[in-house]
C-alpha cells in the first residue's frame, strides 16, 4: 500500500482518504439522524447508522488481515507484514464500536447488556482472537518469526468471521438477521433508512482506508527504529 | 536416550521409487513419538497430576450440592483439558529440536505434511487416553452420568482433534523459540475458545440428557472447525517451517 521509497510523512492519497472520511462524517450523522424512524424500535434504530458500518468494517478489515497474512508467508515481503497488522489494529477499532453500539442498543430492547446468543459470542470470540494476535505480536521478539506466527493466526482465526456473520441464519438467534443480505443480495429496508446506512457504510470505508495506510506508516517507522 | 533415525527408517521398506508411503511415514513418526514419550513418562505424569488436582479443586470449590456440580462439569472438564494439554504439546518438538533431529525430518524427499501429520497422531495418541481418565475423574467428582459414553466420547474425540491440530501447527511454529512453553498457550487459546465452546455445549447437552438432535449442531460445529483448522494447518505447516 506504500509505494514511496522513504516513507517519512503520509503520502496525498492518505490525506484524502482520511479529510474526506473526517469532512464527511458529520454529514453521516445528520443523514442518521434525519432518518425516518423505525416502525418497531422508533428512534432507537438509530442506533444502527454506527452499528452495522462499525461491523461490516470490522470483518473487511480481518479480510484484509488473511489477505496479507496469506501474502505475506507466500512472499515473505515484510510490507505484507506491515499491512496486515494495521489491518487487523483497525479492524479491532471498528469490531470494538460495534461491540458497544450493540450493547447499547441491546439495553432498551432487549433489556440487557449482554446475552450469550450465537452472534454476540462469536463476535466476541473474534474480537478475543484478534486481542490474542497483538498479544502475540508483543511477545515475540525475532522480526521474521512474529510476523510468521502472526500470519498464521490471521489466517486461522479469520474463519470467525465467516461463523459470526451466518450466526444469525444458522441458529435460531436473538439477535436479528441480515437487513442487506451480502449471501443472496436482498435488502429488507426502506430506502431512505439504506441511503442513510450506505452513506455511513462509504465514510467509515473512507476512514478504515486513510486508517490502515496511516497505521501502516507507522509500522515502518516502528520497524526502523527496531533495526536502528 | 536418543531419537531413532528417520532417515535410515526411509531407506528400509521402499516398495516403490520414492521409499515408503506417506501413511507409512506418518505411522513410524507417531509411533517413535509415543514410544519416546511412554518411556519417559515424566509429560504424561504431569499432565494426569494437573488432572486431578485441577478437578480437585473446582470439585472442592462448586461442592458439594450434586446439580450445580454437574452442571459445571462439562465447563470443567474442557478447561482443564485445555490447560493440560498445553502442558504436552510444546513436547511434541521439543525432543526433535534438542538432537537435532528436526533438520533431519526436513531433509527428507518429498512434501513436508507427513511431519505434520505424524506429530499430530502422536499428539491424538497422547491426548485421547488422557482425556478420557479425565472425563472418568470428572465423572466420578462431579456426579457426571456416564450412561451416553458413546456419543461422549465423539464429543472428546472432535475437540481433542480440534485443539491438538492447531497445537502442533504453533508448537511447530514455535519449536526453535526459547520461550516456547509460555508463548504457546497465549497463542493458542484464543484460536482455540470456538472449539472448546462447542464442546462445552455439546458435552452439557448430553450430560443434562438433550435429544441427540438438538447436540448434532455442536458437533457439526465442531467438525467444521475441525476440518478447516486441519487443512489450514497442514497447508501452511511446510510454509512455515522452511521459510
Amino acid at each position: 500500500m506504500l509505494k514511496t521509497a522513504q516513507p517519512e510523512r503520509p503520502d496525498t492519497l492518505t490525506w484524502v482518504f482520511l479529510g474526506l472520511g473526517l469532512l464527511l462524517l458529520p454529514v453521516g450523522l445528520y443523514l442518521a439522524l434525519a432518518a425516518p424512524p423505525d416502525v418497531n424500535q422508533g428512534y432507537l434504530a438509530r442506533i444502527m447508522y454506527l452499528h452495522v458500518p462499525g461491523a461490516w468494517l470490522g470483518y473487511l478489515a480481518f479480510f484484509v488481515t488473511f489477505l496479507y497474512s496469506l501474502l505475506y508467508l507466500f512472499r515473505q515481503n515484510p510490507r505484507y507484514d506491515r499491512v496486515a497488522l494495521a489491518s487487523a489494529e483497525i479492524g479491532l477499532v471498528f469490531m470494538g464500536l460495534a461491540l458497544v453500539t450493540g450493547m447499547l442498543w441491546a439495553r432498551p430492547t432487549w433489556g440487557v447488556y449482554w446475552t450469550w446468543e450465537p452472534r454476540l459470542t462469536t463476535t466476541a470470540i473474534l474480537f478475543a482472537v484478534y486481542v490474542g494476535y497483538f498479544l502475540l505480536r508483543g511477545a515475540i521478539e525475532d522480526p521474521e518469526l512474529r510476523a510468521k506466527a502472526a500470519a498464521a493466526v490471521g489466517i486461522l482465526g479469520f474463519i470467525n468471521v465467516p461463523i459470526s456473520y451466518m450466526s444469525v441464519k444458522w441458529w435460531r438467534s436473538l439477535h436479528q438477521t441480515q437487513s442487506i443480505d451480502l449471501t443472496t443480495g436482498k435488502i429488507h429496508m426502506d430506502p431512505a433508512m439504506l441511503q442513510a446506512l450506505l452513506f455511513n457504510l462509504l465514510v467509515f470505508t473512507l476512514l478504515y482506508l486513510g486508517f490502515v495506510r496511516f497505521r501502516a506508516l507507522l509500522a515502518v517507522l516502528e520497524a526502523r527504529r527496531e533495526e536502528a | 536416550m536418543r531419537a531413532p533415525r528417520v532417515g535410515k527408517a526411509v531407506q528400509a521398506p521402499g516398495r516403490d521409487g520414492e521409499g515408503m508411503g506417506a501413511v507409512r511415514r506418518i505411522w513410524l513418526l507417531a509411533w517413535r513419538d509415543l514410544r519416546l514419550e511412554v518411556r519417559d513418562r515424566a509429560g504424561l505424569l504431569s499432565v494426569l497430576a494437573f488432572f486431578s488436582v485441577m478437578l480437585f479443586i473446582m470439585a472442592l470449590a462448586l461442592g458439594p450440592e450434586e446439580e450445580p456440580l454437574r452442571r459445571a462439569a462439562p465447563g470443567v472438564l474442557w478447561v482443564a483439558l485445555a490447560f493440560g494439554s498445553t502442558l504436552l504439546s510444546t513436547r511434541a518438538f521439543a525432543l526433535e529440536v534438542e538432537d537435532g533431529t528436526l533438520d533431519d525430518l526436513l531433509l527428507t524427499p518429498g512434501g513436508k505434511e507427513w511431519i505434520y501429520f505424524g506429530k499430530l497422531l502422536f499428539q491424538m495418541f497422547l491426548l485421547l487416553p488422557l482425556s478420557l481418565l479425565a472425563l472418568l475423574m470428572a465423572a466420578g467428582l462431579f456426579y457426571l452420568p456416564l450412561d451416553r459414553l458413546l456419543p461422549l466420547f465423539l464429543t472428546l474425540l472432535l475437540g481433542v482433534l480440534g485443539y491438538t491440530s492447531v497445537a502442533t501447527f504453533y508448537a511447530g511454529l514455535l519449536a526453535r523459540l526459547r520461550g516456547r512453553e509460555v508463548l504457546l498457550p497465549l497463542l493458542l487459546f484464543s484460536l482455540v475458545v470456538p472449539v472448546v465452546l462447542a464442546a462445552v455445549r455439546a458435552t452439557l447437552g448430553l450430560v443434562e440428557g438433550l435429544p441427540l438432535e438438538e447436540v448434532q449442531n455442536w458437533w457439526q460445529l465442531l467438525l467444521v472447525f475441525d476440518v478447516v483448522y486441519l487443512t489450514a494447518s497442514a497447508l501452511l505447516f511446510p510454509v512455515v517451517l522452511e521459510g
